[in-house]
């Protein structure tokens, strides 16, 4: 992924504070309802998620296609932006 | 065995409310009694549990073959979550905390990783299953080794034992292997196996012979099975050869003839190599079996022992055990076999201790060096008395001199004022004389 989407930049520059999981890059309005249903209204707990798989963006990746139906674009998308938040702000 | 598949009803709460979430089950609301989670776990495990698994132990020759692919899944899904851990590690994969939202995932990778494995190594699971983690060197070593088995017999073991493990894992309940009262050679060797079962699953108590079989085939399949890809030709066709025949898998045991096996085996392996057995072959073997917690050095003995058992036997070829190897065969080399597998050696003495001349004069310590210069700049002590003869005679000396000549420039400079007064007196003396004849002169 050489260039990264508007979206991803605006998430990853600043704490997610409360945004929502459709702030999230590659997450839109379809798959964030997809989340919301399970639970996982709010990014911090996607990303808590990613916490808890060690921030391995493979088993992430694969998560996020089992839980919300994203394709594998999307899902690498989603990983890479926590993955930056993380390096950037834990 | 497989009390707890038949009665959920004797488990507690939060283990059934953590079965039915183990396999995706809606929990009841919180306050719901305990029959209803027993019912749902009816309902949706037991069910699924009866149809791919015989609930009993007689049952576990039987349907074999069909349910390789459903036994694994179901495995993974009643491993607790600790276990889960461990098989994935055991697969080379850090696993994260396992969560009800991780879980599921990480079952999956355990289903792609055994199955990109492939057949042959299906039965990682059941390793990972039935082995502590202590034991896994020991099961790698064996797998690395000791591998060109039958297929056939190969196959039909590795049902078997697949069953076997379903069995055992899925109801957590199982038999000390060592129950029985094996011979000590057979002992050395089986309970090398047989040991992890206990261990997982020391909770339930001896229960009948019946779970024997189980645990041979389940040696003699690692031995076949393992080392796919192994690179130690010696001793790997006797074992696998021996094991191919002497186990077949759907005949039913007896200890006698595990005995007899072992011992066919044994003799069979021991004549190509008898001019390779050291005298301390033997008790190494003992020794082994007391001391078997400490697996490398086990895995030592085997080295020396080339017919220890065939299985082992492959250890010797193993670079990686060669440096240890020397000390241990050093240390041993003058032990004797003795029927009873007790032995004991005179103590020897160390190395350069009482009764060797000391073949190596240490160094000396900084502070013995420095002395020893110290020492050597040193005067003599007859020198040193000499000398302070000598002084104290020329001080004495001196002081003599000194008295004698005392007078001279001391008392003549303590004298001189007196000299003065002297002089003066004589002058005066000298006038009074002038005067006198002046005086006399005059009169």
């Amino acid at each position: 992924m050489s260039t990264t989407s508007q979206k991803h930049r605006d998430f990853v520059g600043e704490p997610m504070g409360d945004k929502s999981v459709t702030s999230l890059s590659g997450i839109g309005e379809i798959l964030g309802k997809k989340l919301e249903q399970q639970g996982f209204d709010k990014a911090y707990v996607v990303l808590g998620q990613f916490l808890l798989l060690k921030k391995d963006s493979e088993m992430f990746s694969e998560w996020l296609k089992d839980a919300s139906g994203a394709n594998s674009r999307q899902a690498g998308s989603c990983s890479q932006c926590l993955r930056e938040w993380c390096d950037a702000f834990l | 065995m497989s009390l707890f598949m038949e009665d959920p009803a004797h488990f507690s709460k939060s283990r059934l409310k953590s079965e039915l979430v183990a396999h995706n089950v809606v929990l009841p609301p919180v306050k719901s009694r305990k029959e209803i989670y027993v019912d749902l776990h009816l309902k949706h495990i037991a069910q699924k549990n009866a149809g791919d698994f015989s609930s009993d132990d007689e049952d576990q020759e039987n349907d074999l073959a069909a349910k390789e692919e459903d036994a694994e899944i179901l495995v993974q899904s009643c491993l607790t979550d600790d276990d889960l851990k461990a098989v994935l590690l055991k697969h080379g994969v850090k696993a994260g905390p396992i969560v009800a939202s991780t879980r599921a995932l990480y079952e999956n990778k355990l289903r792609r990783l055994q199955q990109s494995e492939g057949q042959g190594h299906v039965n990682g699971v059941e390793k990972g299953v039935l082995y502590s983690d202590s034991e896994e060197e020991e099961e790698q070593g064996e797998q690395e080794d000791g591998e060109s088995g039958s297929e056939g017999a190969k196959e039909e073991i590795d049902e078997l034992s697949n069953q076997a493990q379903q069995g055992s894992s899925q109801n957590g309940d199982f038999v000390y292997p060592q129950c029985f009262l094996l011979s000590s050679r057979m002992r050395a060797h089986a309970t090398r196996k047989w040991e992890p079962i206990p261990k997982r699953n020391s909770r339930n108590g001896i229960k009948s012979s019946q779970q024997i079989p189980v645990g041979i085939t389940k040696a003699s399949s690692v031995d076949q099975r393992s080392g796919l890809g192994s690179g130690f030709p010696s001793g790997t066709h006797s074992a696998v050869s021996n094991g191919g025949s002497s186990i077949s898998p759907q005949q039913s045991f007896s200890i006698t003839e595990m005995v007899q096996e072992m011992e066919k085996r044994k003799s069979l392996f021991s004549c190509p190599n008898t001019e390779r057995e050291l005298n301390g072959s033997n008790v190494q073997e003992h020794w082994s079996r007391f001391n078997r917690p400490d697996t490398p050095i086990v895995d030592t003995m085997k080295n020396q022992s080339p017919y220890y058992t065939p299985k082992e036997s492959p250890y010797k070829m193993k670079p990686s055990q060669e440096p240890v190897k020397d000390t241990i065969k050093e240390m041993f080399l003058n032990m004797e076999a003795s029927p009873t597998g007790i032995c004991a050696t005179r103590r020897r003495p160390i190395k350069g201790a009482a009764g060797r001349p000391v073949q190596y004069i240490y160094p000396d310590s900084p502070t013995t060096i420095e002395r020893r210069e110290v020492e050597r700049r040193l005067v003599p002590i007859h020198i040193q008395i000499l000398v302070f003869f000598i002084v104290a005679c020329l001080l004495y000396i001196i002081y003599v001199c000194v008295e004698e000549n005392s007078f001279n420039p001391f008392v003549a400079l303590l004298d001189s004022p007196g000299q003065g007064s002297e002089s003066e007196e004589g002058l005066v003396l000298q006038a009074e004389t002038q005067v006198t004849p002046v005086i006399s002169r005059q009169e």
